[in-house]
């Protein structure tokens, strides 16, 4: 897995290629976790190049959602694959993150 | 549980509230009777100090005109001798002096005469006798320093012709004492012509009128005073008045009505009035008072209104205190009354309290009266009997009811160990079964045995009726089926071997409804036989869907001598035989409706992609959910049994691949890989090799983590198999601490809200969701987990 990072005007961009799993969700986990303790409380996780997630990447963003939330922040996601977007579906996270289809679109919302 | 009574407070007692009750309401009965007493007492009092106060008025004016009368009649009698001129003025001096010597308020006598009238050469003649120290004085008066013409005891008999009376005044150098004077003017006839000669006065000492007025007692600080007509105060026992204009002393302490009432008394009226204040006492005051005859004074009576009242004030506070005294020792007496009267209730909810605390030989109290309370302890004491052996009926039945229900809990598991449970599968084909018993012991069966190596047995059945009995018919019913079932002899022929049997002794007339078939497990040919059980259903993929309605004969128990007859069915490829009991068709939900055949029919035709344990679940989930909740009415089961495609094996020889794995996540790699690798050569799309991918790193990680308590190395085993073009599946093994996966809860991934998500039951969820079955197994030491994927 690899992890790039923009910081624009807006928002921090955090863009996800590879596999996130129990392997490596450490990094991702340290990665969020810095920029919300250093007040980046509006983060946007661009998911296109990400083609696989288990439990526990998931238990990252949700920990990143759930942080960011009660700073009163912005945490979304965006250009979900399709086979990620089902396992989002399944575990019923579709209904608690906010996801678009294309960066452009997310953007938008900061 | 303790029963608990309400803490009983005094205030909240029948005595407090029935005393407070009679005390409040004879204080308002008692109240208008007290109200209007007083009323009219205050008016009779007012009436009878008016009465009272005119009549001492009227007494004391008598008395004065009792002293003064002589005074008046004395000077009159004389100064009409005078005019005889044979009268000197020396006799008529005297008669004038013996009255005074006499008389006890006439304290001196006058004879002034006019200029030069008594002698040329005096001017000035007037001798004076007055009293002194009880002896008789003489003294002429008139002289440049006291010059008597101008006094107005000379000047206004003279000036009106008629006798006077003068106001008080101090008479110095006459009487050297406060006196009025009665002045009589005195004429004498010459040559026919009446001429005035002189004045003849009588002086009244003023000290007498006082003694008189001081003698006068009203009720407590009541006084009398005599006024002048002019207003003066002549005599009252307060000095600071006498001498006083009226007029002053009552704009002094009165208003309107105080000037009313002095004007009209000095109008020479008589007449009882209201002041609002007199003098320096500013407090309400009555006023009685009446003229003195031709004097032109006036008598008066002052006394204050409040002491008019005083007895009556006296006499209410004292009534008070008699009241407050009768309330306190009336409402002591209701209480002790009421206490009285309530002691026995108090002993009776003592007694029930404890009978309330499960003592039913608590001793109720006595009661020697036939009155409403021993009534009610009658009653209690018949409710306290039934009570007794109510509780003692009771203990026995659930002694004996808790005997009956360990024994068929005894019984239940004696029927459930009967099924057949673990099977060992033949090759193509799938065989699951399930019971849920709708009481602790039912009445269904189903079965399922080898006759020799190519021959099934199976067979499912519903004894009529619930409990021991069913559960024993039913017993029977299979041992006789495992008896008289041999490879080789037509099913029908069994039945009617097993219903001889079940006729001959059937003193209850029991019977079962029974499916049994033997299958060929090479060829898919089964030979069964319905005795009049519900028809099976045959699900074929692709929601093709049928059922089998062969009657093979009446219910096994009915009729001795019935033939049954049974058919033949061949099984194709993947269809699957879905046998059932009536306990599916029947379920009731909350509105009672039943769940109905056509219901079953759609929902098997959903689920005919799924294997037989998906399909049984499924079928048994979609009952819960259209029950809701209603009770179970009747036992549930379900026989699936699925023919595999015997071609596709056998043109493909099952494949499978092993993988040792150690306990640790860098296999995670190692397992990917190894899919990607099966994914090619096996040929599953590439959806299905991410949920794979997916759930084995969930499994995979879970026994990283938690199954292993030491710190050792452990080996891991995966085995993939695929079982046909679209089946896989996979089994992983572990010898960890014991963890049935099937049975964590994941309910609460969903249902609370975004803090309180455990992110823990996520990864099974994500099993169950993405395989198609699911087993766990726990053998030896290895905990097995069995997962089926189809595609």
């Amino acid at each position: 897995m690899e992890i790039s990072e923009l910081k624009t005007n807006q928002c921090v961009i955090i863009g996800i290629t590879g596999r996130l799993d129990t392997t490596n969700y450490s990094i991702l986990e340290k990665k969020l976790m810095d920029l919300i303790e250093a007040h980046n409380d509006k983060i946007l996780v661009d998911c296109a190049k990400m083609d696989y997630v288990s439990s526990s990447g998931l238990r990252i963003l949700l920990m990143a959602l759930k942080k960011i939330t009660m700073a009163k922040g912005k945490f979304v996601l965006c250009s979900l694959q399709e086979n990620i977007r089902e396992i989002f579906e399944i575990s019923g996270f579709t209904n608690i993150f906010e996801i678009y289809a294309t960066q452009d679109e997310a953007l938008k919302v900061f | 549980m303790p029963i608990r009574f309400p803490k009983f407070s005094f205030f909240r007692g029948l005595a407090f509230r029935y005393s407070l009750f009679f005390t409040i309401s004879i204080m308002i009965i008692l109240f208008f009777p007290l109200v209007i007493a007083y009323a009219s007492s205050s008016v009779l009092l007012l009436l009878k100090a008016q009465k009272e106060a005119t009549i001492l008025t009227e007494q004391t004016i008598t008395e004065f005109e009792n002293v003064l009368q002589p005074t008046e009649l004395v000077p009159k009698i004389l100064g009409q001798a005078m005019e005889n001129p044979n009268i000197s003025y020396v006799e008529v001096l005297r008669i004038a002096r013996d009255f005074v010597y006499h008389d006890p308020v006439v304290f001196g006598t006058c004879l002034a005469f006019e200029p030069y009238e008594y002698s040329k050469g005096n001017y000035w003649y007037a001798p004076y006798a007055f009293e002194k120290n009880g002896k008789l004085n003489t003294r002429i008066l008139g002289s440049a320093d006291y010059d008597y013409f101008k006094k107005d005891w000379y000047r206004l008999p003279k000036l009106l012709g008629k006798p006077v009376w003068t106001e008080p005044y101090f008479d110095e150098g006459g009487g050297d004492t406060l006196m009025c004077t009665y002045s009589t003017p005195i004429y004498r006839v010459i040559n026919g012509k009446r001429l005035f000669t002189g004045v003849l006065t009588m002086d009244v000492s003023l000290s007498g009128f006082e003694r008189m007025v001081k003698n006068i007692n009203i009720f407590k600080t009541g006084y009398g005073f005599l006024v002048s007509g002019k207003g003066r105060i002549i005599t009252s026992p307060k000095s600071v008045m006498n001498n006083q204009n009226i007029l002053n002393l009552a704009k002094v302490g009165g208003g309107r009505e105080t000037m009313v009432a002095i004007r009209s008394m000095l109008e020479g009226k008589s007449g009882f009035n209201e002041m609002d204040g007199f003098e320096a006492k500013k407090n309400p005051s009555f006023l009685s008072y009446a003229p003195v005859a031709q004097t032109g004074w006036s008598f008066g009576i002052i006394f204050p209104e409040d002491e008019l009242y005083d007895d009556l004030y006296t006499f209410l506070k004292f009534m008070s205190w008699m009241f407050g005294i009768s309330i306190v020792i009336l409402m002591f007496t209701t209480i002790m009354i009421t206490r009285r009267m309530t002691r026995p209730i108090v002993r009776l909810v003592a007694a029930t309290h404890n009978i309330g605390q499960g003592d039913f030989h608590a001793k109720l109290p006595v009661r020697k009266s036939k009155d409403e309370i021993a009534q009610l302890t009658n009653a209690f004491s018949v409710m306290q009997d039934h009570l007794r052996s109510y509780v003692l009926n009771l203990q026995e039945t659930t002694i004996a009811k808790e005997k009956i229900e360990s024994e068929l809990s005894v019984a239940h598991s004696i029927q459930m160990g009967m099924l057949p449970r673990g099977f060992n599968t033949p090759a193509n084909w799938e065989l699951y079964a399930t019971l849920d018993p709708a009481k602790a012991v039912g009445g269904d069966l189903y079965d399922f045995f080898y006759l020799g190596p190519d021959h099934l047995c199976i067979a499912i059945g519903d004894v009529a009726g619930k409990g021991v009995p069913a559960s024993l018919f039913m017993m029977v019913t299979r041992t006789l089926l495992r008896a008289k079932a041999i490879a080789g002899i037509p099913i029908s022929e069994v039945m009617q071997s097993i219903n001889h049997e079940l006729c001959q002794d059937n003193p209850n007339e029991m019977f079962v409804t029974f499916f049994a078939a033997i299958v060929d497990l090479k060829t898919g040919e089964m030979d069964f036989c319905n005795a009049g059980h519900n028809y099976p259903y045959i699900v074929g993929p692709g929601e093709d869907i049928r059922q089998l309605k062969a009657r093979g004969g009446l219910p096994l128990g009915v009729n001795e001598t019935m033939n049954y007859t049974s058919e033949k069915f061949c099984f194709k490829p993947r269809e699957i035989l879905v046998l059932t009991t009536d306990g599916i068709t029947d379920a009731l939900n909350t509105s009672n409706d039943f769940f109905g055949e056509p219901k079953l029919a759609s929902t098997l035709a959903a689920m005919a992609n799924k294997n037989t344990k998906g399909l049984t679940d499924s079928l048994i989930i979609e009952l819960k959910r259209f029950s809701l909740g209603a009770e179970q009415a009747d036992d549930i089961t379900i026989l699936a049994l699925q023919y595999k495609n015997s071609s596709e094996t056998n043109a493909q020889p099952m494949q499978t691949f092993q993988l040792k794995l150690k306990n640790h996540l860098s296999e995670l790699d190692n397992i990917a890989v190894n899919l990607e690798n099966l994914s090619e050569k096996w040929n599953f799309p590439a959806k299905i090799v991410m949920e794979i991918n997916l759930v084995l790193e969930e499994l995979f990680t879970n026994v990283v983590f938690y199954a292993f308590d030491d710190k050792e190395e452990h080996e891991i085993d995966l085995s993939f198999m695929l079982v046909d073009a679209h089946q896989l599946q996979m089994r992983l093994e572990d010898d960890g601490k014991p963890f049935n996966l099937l049975e964590k809860k994941v309910k609460d991934v969903f249902d609370k809200p975004l803090e309180e998500r455990q992110i823990g039951g996520l990864g099974i969820h994500f099993v169950r969701e993405m395989m198609n079955s699911v087993d766990y197994q726990r053998s030896g030491n290895k905990n097995i987990v069995i997962l089926t994927k189809n595609f």
